[in-house]
């Protein structure tokens, strides 16, 4: 520490006038004052604010009251909820939401990385019928698409195979062709194709055009550009807004119970219509889901740190000092993050 | 610069007597209205080293960018090693190849950017290895090629850095590594310094000057006059997408005989 910043800090305090020293290489002679010692040896307070405080009482409260609440109001019936929560037919309406969704995510996702390529090219035709299908998938309700997919026998009571406008080949009655299940994947596929393709699109947007310039002159195909060189780098802007799609989609899963595929919702319906037990049986779909969410947030931690390669140290925080981090109240942890990010 | 002459049939058909690698004629490119380039003539010998000077807006980096095909002409061609660059001639017409031919002969043309544009999710060895091993190359041979280039520019054992964690300097020298390591037989340098602080453009100018003492045939569009007048075989000046002067440094650099040339060199000496 050099003479200049002990004055500086102590100037305040002080009435002593004595002039500041030069800091040039020749200034051999420091000054000292009586506090010098006093104030190498005091330790560092940061500032602390009162109304931090407040607000953290008044959210321990609040906090306290809800689990209270969850507690003492007997009419959750926490037994009931204990008795169903692993009961096999819960569970196989859990496994069905959870496959109907990675079903439709990775169906979906196949076909919007398509429709972002279409919509991104040169060809006037592909990107015309890319920006239609996005306009007419985003523009029509997922549960009204669902109806429409599962009543399309009374529009089209036949479908075949054939030559257009000639002889067919193969005739498949449409009620036989989508049964609930099937409507439902249809219906949600095509809807995560619309929004996944929107999503790829701004990521691939975001990559500096630079990028694929210099692949173009290291003699890279074009395939192997958009796989290897844009793809990976639209990565970090693509995984936020799909991990947001992928927990939404979890949940919009709960709509097919409308068409009687039995999902974890429509599987604790069936429950609850039979023994009127609704709140309970409410609760037991409500913490599988919170479940389900959780440990998709911290897959997408996961994956977002491996997409964050090459991007500094602050990308590649921990798990816990992340989730540190972003709870308030930590104290020093938090600030030291905070400098960090 | 030699009369015109009918492309050679095949590639490999052995050059002509004069031994241009890059020749340009009648190179034309507009930008909507805008007329960047108003036919360009141009030759370049094998193991030359050509500098491009010239005004911002005079259409260095554009001839540049024609000359690998990251910009369509609109009228004129551009031959490298006796092929017209992205076009095949046939009926009297010359129809642009498809996506993978052009592919093939950017692999010959190498080319250092002003922005360095290495890939940020990538080490400094996977930059110089994706070239060829997308050519072809075993990773194995490619990793210990790289790790040659990178002492060759002076930076061994940094090959698992990331490019974010180098200097500005250093990354312009990877991605001259990245550029040779598809063994070009020429090189283009877009501004390879502009992006740089004063004083990491020096180790940048000098792997330029290895290499262009190493044979290296090289288009180099730069500010740096210092490293015209020292390496540069022919010194081309541009002014509204036209040649105005070219040369030997000598000549171009201390005797210009065109006003714009005498204007902006007196603004940038």
């Amino acid at each position: 520490m050099t003479s200049t910043d002990l004055s500086d800090r102590a100037a305040p305090a002080h009435v002593d006038p004595t002039p500041i020293p030069s800091n040039g290489p020749g200034s051999s002679a420091l000054t000292r004052r009586p506090h010098d010692d006093e104030l190498l040896a005091a330790r560092l307070v940061p500032l602390r604010c009162k109304g931090q405080w407040i607000a953290a009482a008044a959210v321990v409260v609040l906090f306290t009251m809800l689990v209270n609440t969850l507690v003492t109001n007997k009419r959750f019936q926490w037994d009931v909820v204990g008795h169903y929560f692993l009961r096999e037919q819960i569970l196989k309406g859990l496994w069905l939401t959870l496959w109907l969704t990675a079903a439709t995510m990775i169906c979906g996702y196949v076909l919007g990385i398509a429709l972002a390529a279409m919509r991104l090219s040169r060809n006037a035709i592909l990107r015309t019928l890319s920006f239609g299908y996005v306009w007419l998938v985003r523009s029509v309700p997922p549960l009204v698409q669902l109806l429409f997919w599962y009543e399309l026998a009374s529009l089209y009571p036949r479908v075949s195979v054939g030559i257009p406008f000639g002889s067919e080949f193969v005739t498949v009655r449409t009620a036989h062709l989508f049964t609930g299940i099937l409507a439902a994947f249809v219906g949600l596929t095509l809807d995560v194709a619309a929004f996944s393709a929107e999503i790829v699109r701004g990521g691939i947007l975001a990559v500096d055009h630079g990028q694929s310039e210099a692949a173009q002159a290291l003699g890279l195909g074009r395939g192997r550009i958009f796989r290897r060189i844009v793809l990976p780098q639209a990565m970090p802007a693509i995984i936020p807004a799909s991990g947001n799609l992928l927990i939404g989609m979890l949940k919009a899963t709960a709509i097919v119970s409308v068409i009687a595929v039995q999902d974890l919702l429509y599987s604790v319906q069936l429950v609850y219509q039979q023994n009127y037990l609704i709140m309970p049986l409410l609760m037991v779909a409500t913490i599988w889901y919170i479940i389900l969410t959780t440990v998709l947030s911290i897959g997408q931690y996961f994956v977002e740190r491996h997409y964050a390669r090459g991007r500094g140290n602050s990308a590649r925080r921990g798990f816990w000092d992340v989730t540190r981090g972003n709870i308030p109240l930590f104290g020093r942890s938090r600030r030291e993050l905070a400098g960090l990010s | 610069m030699t009369a015109l002459r009918p492309r050679a049939a095949t590639a490999t058909a052995s050059r002509a007597a004069d031994d241009a690698l890059v020749r340009v004629r009648g190179l034309q490119k507009s930008f909507g209205t805008h007329r960047v380039l108003h036919g360009i003539d141009l030759d370049v010998r094998e193991g030359e080293v050509a500098v491009l000077l010239g005004p911002s807006g005079s259409g260095k980096s554009t001839l540049l960018r024609c000359i690998n095909h990251l910009e369509k002409p609109d009228a004129g061609f551009v031959e490298v090693a006796d092929e017209v660059v992205g076009y095949h001639l046939s009926g009297g017409r010359l129809h642009e190849l498809r996506p993978k031919a052009i592919t093939r002969q950017r692999a010959r043309i190498g080319m250092v950017f002003q922005q360095f544009n290495l890939f940020p999710h990538m080490t400094v060895l996977e930059n110089i290895v994706e070239g060829p091993v997308a050519s072809g190359v075993a990773r194995r041979v490619a990793t210990e090629e790289a790790s040659r280039l990178l002492d060759q520019v002076g930076l061994g054992g940094r090959g698992k850095s990331y490019p974010r964690q180098m200097s500005g300097g250093q990354q312009q020298r990877v991605a001259i590594a990245r550029a040779l390591a598809m063994h070009p037989q020429l090189l283009l340098f877009d501004e390879p310094t502009s992006a740089l602080d004063p004083e990491l453009v020096g180790d940048v100018l000098a792997v330029m000057q290895d290499l262009a003492e190493s044979g290296m045939t090289m288009i180099v569009v730069t500010h740096e006059i210092g490293f015209a007048r020292e390496v540069a075989d022919t010194v081309v000046f541009l002014d509204g997408g036209r040649i105005i002067e070219s040369g030997s440094p000598g000549t171009v650099l201390s005797n210009p005989t065109h006003e714009r040339a005498k204007a902006f060199l007196s603004a940038v000496l």
